[in-house]
């Protein structure tokens, strides 16, 4: 009988965890399609601005907005951009693997976003510069005080991941200054007119305006790695919940199974006292 | 019943017709305000006005090739006896060949 209630306990734990997953998968799915959504738009913005800047300046003088008289750190510096908390499934394990294969500490530094990967890169015994929470909005991402870090090195590389579907997600590296160039592709083909001061108006100045708009450029660049970051880890996390779903599900099935057949021996083993006692009584 | 029903498509067509010809004898141009993840303002327009550093500013169709600094300002768009008033806190107004492009948040 004790063995029946024991199954019948295990076996409501194991429908909560189910529910439990159900609702986080849930959640999951929510997200992605909200970020998705938004990773868009963006994209879209970033491409006409590109498009303009592109038409404004030549990919060679890109100068991360720095001025002459800033000091470079004569390193690179790693940027890798991890979830904050756990349910997010193996996905930050395999960034902070890859980036570590590059790593070495007398030519990187590390800043570390996240703090899922702040603790990875404790437990892996390396040293990070500087750890920045993963923002929990996904709009209007403040990246300025990485920006300001990514100014003063003379390269940036950062390590994120990206959504390939929902079931698939991979772990990318790229070059700040890439980034800028690989976002652009999609307009860099069109031959558009230069746009100069020969036949355009620049308001306050020339120089004021392709400073301001390179440093947007980096801005939104760097936006746009942490959002599809997230994006990554939502599906992960929802790929990673929908595991534990089934497995819940399984585990609670076979419970489910283990309670009748429990319960079934019980109430044979009672039938057969009881005609055990009936025979007795007869006998005597 | 039927004669009024045609009376009055005839008058919404006119006025409709009246529209189209006012329409296409004010000089427009295309308007849009947006930032990365949000549009506020995507029409034909008449005019655009805000503030830079120089000063208040008006954009009318067929302005020369422009491209400015915008400070914090409420641009004002008039748009066939309409108008729309957005505030921003800054942003960057591209014109070129009647197209206004107004990328806020940057």
């Amino acid at each position: 009988m004790s063995r029946l209630q024991e199954v019948a306990a295990q076996r409501v734990a194991m429908d909560t965890i189910v529910n439990l997953t159900s609702v986080f998968e849930g959640i999951a799915s929510m997200r992605i399609s909200q970020t998705k959504n938004q990773v868009q738009q963006s994209q879209q913005f970033f491409s006409e601005l590109w498009n303009i800047y592109s038409q404004l300046r030549v990919d060679k003088l890109f100068h991360y907005g720095r001025t002459e008289s800033e000091k470079v750190i004569d390193k690179q510096l790693f940027i890798v951009i991890t979830s904050e908390g756990g349910f997010s499934g193996d996905i930050d394990q395999k960034l902070i693997k890859t980036m570590l294969a590059d790593f070495n500490a007398e030519k990187q530094d590390i800043i570390v976003i996240g703090h899922h990967g702040a603790i990875q890169l404790i437990q892996a015994g390396v040293s990070f510069k500087k750890y920045f929470t993963l923002p929990s909005k996904d709009r209007n991402i403040n990246v300025l005080p990485l920006i300001k870090e990514a100014r003063s090195y003379k390269d940036t590389v950062v390590y994120y991941q990206t959504y390939v579907s929902l079931m698939v997600q991979d772990v990318k590296k790229i070059d700040l200054f890439n980034a800028v160039q690989e976002e652009a592709k999609g307009v860099a083909g069109k031959e558009e007119e230069i746009i100069s001061e020969r036949n355009y108006i620049f308001e306050p100045s020339t120089f004021e305006v392709v400073a301001h708009l390179e440093r947007s450029m980096m801005q939104i660049a760097l936006s746009q790695v942490i959002l599809e970051s997230k994006l990554a880890q939502y599906a992960s996390r929802f790929r990673a919940m929908s595991m534990a779903k089934d497995r819940a599900n399984q585990l609670h099935d076979s419970l489910s199974m283990l309670y009748n057949r429990t319960k079934r021996r019980t109430q044979d083993e009672r039938l057969k006292e009881m005609i055990n006692g009936l025979r007795k009584t007869r006998v005597a | 019943m039927i004669e009024e029903k045609t009376e009055s498509a005839k008058v919404i067509e006119e006025a409709k017709q009246k529209q189209v010809e006012a329409a296409s004898t004010t000089p427009t141009m295309h308007i849009k305000v947006y930032s990365p993840f949000k549009v506020y303002f995507d029409e034909i327009g008449e005019s655009i006005s805000a503030i830079n550093a120089t000063g208040p500013f008006d954009i009318l169709p067929r302005h020369h090739n422009f491209m400015t600094l915008l400070s914090p300002c409420e641009i004002i768009i008039r748009s066939f006896k309409r108008e729309e008033k957005i505030r921003i806190s800054g942003g960057l107004m591209h014109v070129k060949a009647d197209r206004v492009t107004v990328f806020l948040d940057i």
